[in-house]
């Protein structure tokens, strides 16, 4: 709950750290700022080189990403910067990407967001960035962005469980390509009801061929990896290369509809449902990695992985459960870390490996976990 | 938050009710105290209370080589190396004691929390130690969770006496705070003490483990420096203190640290933040810190479970012989660094 500084003089140019698509109903929000909305250039090497020069050594990988946009929107003349609070070290990340910023030698504002995600708290620090702000549009704003990534969210899970088996290479990226495109600039709830409607409608009508032997995979961990396509180098996108159903459940979506008021009993919840694996909240991520892969070993999933920065305590916490609960149960989990140094080529190989044994398993059922060690314990 | 309240009481419950059917130990039992984490903080709260309800504790031996290694192995491998050796020391009293006590921390205090590894030390040592017996209590300030309640249901499972078990409680918390207290004295002797003095900043269970802070302060005190510990600070004067560095900063003992920083800051020659890889809020704040150390020499020592004691002792020897150098040029008159 903090401005700490505008810029000296107005037009504001305000900008924000990419994740996924989300920079879409962000977009949305700030758009009532009244401010021109810079936005960081696509993720690139660079991004990330950028990011870990300046960073801290061994913070987490999410810091030297946001780090990264940060500094390419300051390049393209942004000069108000938005960094948002979450648990964990993210929360805390706003306060010394400003330290580092300023001692490059850049002349900017900051809106840190601390304090979790209640707008009304956040009201009286936009406020200050644009005076005609009311409560009323600012919940007019956040309800539409929240419909923008409701649809977001629906279209990509269906994209996730579908591209495995596209007949023509590239046609759901197409679809989704098209579907970006028309919702970045609907501004009202029917419109983007309609595009979702319509798009879904489209992508039932991509043919696909489905074996029935096909893999079925979870992913779970670390929000920021998961929802970044670029730092976790494309891992749903080299899972669907491999023919696998994707299943993700931590979506902005579903953080909104868990955080808030709802959240101790949706941590109840998670908590009686990890088979006594978790007993007290893990923190951040912690406890829904290890919950989630319970249940989907339940509902007779293949495996799951589990992404994370390297260095991520509250998934670190998470594993110390989830190797206990693949050895005891012999179900597969492939661990992976993400830094700045993590390979593709590495991370190919380790999926290369575990679909194989996956599917090894599917033809001898009971099999071991023939990947051995890499399956119980390692990092990418 | 009224569910983890209820949920705490129904899984000890649920768990001691396999262990003794009528409800409190009558037998007696040992409880074991790790000598990590947390011990280094609360042990004379731990010793005191058990003590007061005549209750055996076993602390485990000061970290070494065994304690560390077997840590490493039953650690995921990207845990902290405060978090590794505390698996060692659960496992070193995994056979000498029937419970090992491990408390839970969320939160301290209203809008802070304490670092995840506290939040998880519980869960984390249910499932990497085999066949583990654990007493826990949790701590949970900002959501009505106190310790005081929460140690003596803790206490609760030795003795039956509701009465006897609160006022062993608040002796045990009076010997902790005269123990704080005294400390702090101690220190405050270090300052008034001619010679060269420096400030290591760092976290209780780093700066006294005997793997990793001790070596260090003892080497810095055989090369004729007055060692002052970031721990020793008043926590209270230290809350607001912190601010002046962060206005952010979440975690409670980290606040602590920030707050010892400020009060020695302009009183010592240099100051040594003393990191463990790869410890996430101290990534952050030695950043910060680091960055508004204009003036006083400052180094960040990260240790980590493959520590060469040669390359440390070199750069902690000619740190000191530098800010010495400092010193003596300052004193003789001659030019301000």
């Amino acid at each position: 709950m903090s401005v700490n500084q505008l810029p000296d003089s107005r037009p504001f140019k305000v900008s924000f750290p990419h994740m996924g698509n989300y920079c879409i109903p962000v977009k949305t929000l700030a758009e009532e700022l009244e401010c021109e909305i810079v936005l960081p250039p696509k993720m690139t090497r660079r991004t990330l080189e950028l990011g870990a020069r300046h960073s801290p050594e061994f913070v987490c990988i999410p810091f030297k990403y946001n780090l990264g946009n940060y500094i390419e929107a300051l390049e393209k003349g942004a000069n108000l910067l938005i960094q948002a609070g979450g648990g964990c070290r993210f929360g805390y990340y706003g306060e010394v990407q400003e330290a580092i910023l300023r001692d490059l030698g850049y002349d900017f504002g900051m809106v840190r967001l601390l304090g979790g995600w209640k707008l009304r708290d956040h009201i009286n620090d936009f406020k200050r960035v644009n005076p005609r702000l009311t409560m009323m549009r600012a919940l007019r704003a956040y309800r539409l962005a929240l419909r923008q990534t409701r649809a977001l969210d629906a279209i990509e899970d269906y994209v996730r469980r579908n591209a495995g088996f596209e007949v023509e290479e590239g046609a759901f990226e197409q679809v989704h390509a098209a579907f970006l495109g028309e919702l970045d600039t609907a501004r009202d709830k029917r419109t983007i009801a309609e595009i979702e409607r319509r798009y879904l409608a489209e992508m039932a009508t991509v043919p696909t061929e489905r074996p029935d032997d096909l893999l079925r995979i979870g992913i779970v961990g670390e929000l920021y990896v998961l929802m970044e396509p670029f730092s976790n180098l494309f891992v749903e996108k080299e899972l669907a290369k491999r023919g696998v159903e994707v299943h993700r459940f931590v979506t902005v979506s579903n953080m909104v509809s868990h955080g808030g008021r709802k959240g101790p009993e949706h941590l109840a919840d998670l908590i009686s449902r990890s088979g006594d694996y978790v007993r007290y909240h893990l923190g951040a991520d912690g406890t829904e990695s290890v919950s989630m892969t319970y249940q989907l070993m339940e509902q007779g999933f293949d495996g799951v992985l589990h992404l994370k920065p390297f260095g991520c305590m509250p998934e670190v916490n998470a594993m110390a459960a989830l190797q206990r609960l693949s050895r005891e149960h012999t179900f597969p989990v492939l661990f992976i870390s993400y830094d700045a140094q993590t390979s593709e080529t590495g991370l190919q190989t380790r999926l290369d490996a575990f679909c194989d044994m996956l599917r090894m398993r599917k033809q001898r059922p009971g099999a071991a976990l023939t990947a051995g060690p890499a399956a119980e314990r390692s990092t990418a | 938050m009224k569910h983890s309240d209820e949920y705490t009481t129904h899984m000890v419950a649920d768990e001691r009710a396999g262990a003794n059917q009528g409800g409190t130990i009558t037998v007696q039992a040992t409880i074991g105290l790790p000598r990590s984490l947390l011990f280094h903080k609360y042990h004379v709260l731990w010793t005191s209370f058990f003590e007061a309800l005549d209750v055996k504790t076993v602390t485990s031996p000061p970290s070494n080589r065994a304690i560390l290694a077997r840590g490493i192995e039953l650690a995921v491998d990207e845990t902290c190396v405060p978090v590794k050796l505390f698996l060692g020391h659960v496992d070193a009293l995994r056979d000498k004691v029937d419970y090992i006590l491990v408390p839970r921390i969320v939160t301290l205090a209203k809008d802070e929390t304490a670092c995840v590894k506290f939040l998880g030390a519980f869960d984390v040592a249910r499932n990497s130690v085999p066949g583990v017996r654990l007493l826990e209590y949790n701590v949970d300030v900002a959501n009505g969770v106190y310790e005081r309640p929460e140690l003596c249901r803790v206490g609760q499972t030795f003795e039956r006496s509701r009465r006897k078990v609160r006022r062993a409680y608040d002796h045990a918390k009076a010997a902790q705070l005269r123990h704080a207290s005294a400390l702090a004295d101690l220190q405050d002797e270090a300052l008034e003490r001619p010679g060269i003095k420096v400030l290591v900043v760092g976290h209780p269970y780093n700066l006294y483990d005997e793997m990793l802070g001790k070596p260090i302060v003892d080497f810095l005190g055989s090369h004729g420096a007055e060692v002052l510990c970031s721990e020793f600070a008043d926590t209270a004067k230290a809350r607001v203190l912190a601010r002046k560095v962060s206005k952010d900063i979440p975690w409670t003992f980290n606040k602590e640290l920030l707050g010892s920083l400020e009060l020695y800051r302009s009183r010592v020659d240099g100051v040594i933040f003393l990191v463990t890889f790869p410890c996430g809020p101290d990534s952050l704040m030695t950043e910060l810190c680091m960055r508004s150390m204009k003036g006083t020499p400052a180094v960040m020592i990260v240790l980590d479970e493959l520590q060469s004691e040669a390359g440390l002792k070199t750069r902690l020897e000619s740190f000191v012989d530098l800010i010495a150098a400092g010193k003596a040029r300052r004193l003789s008159g001659g030019d301000v660094r």
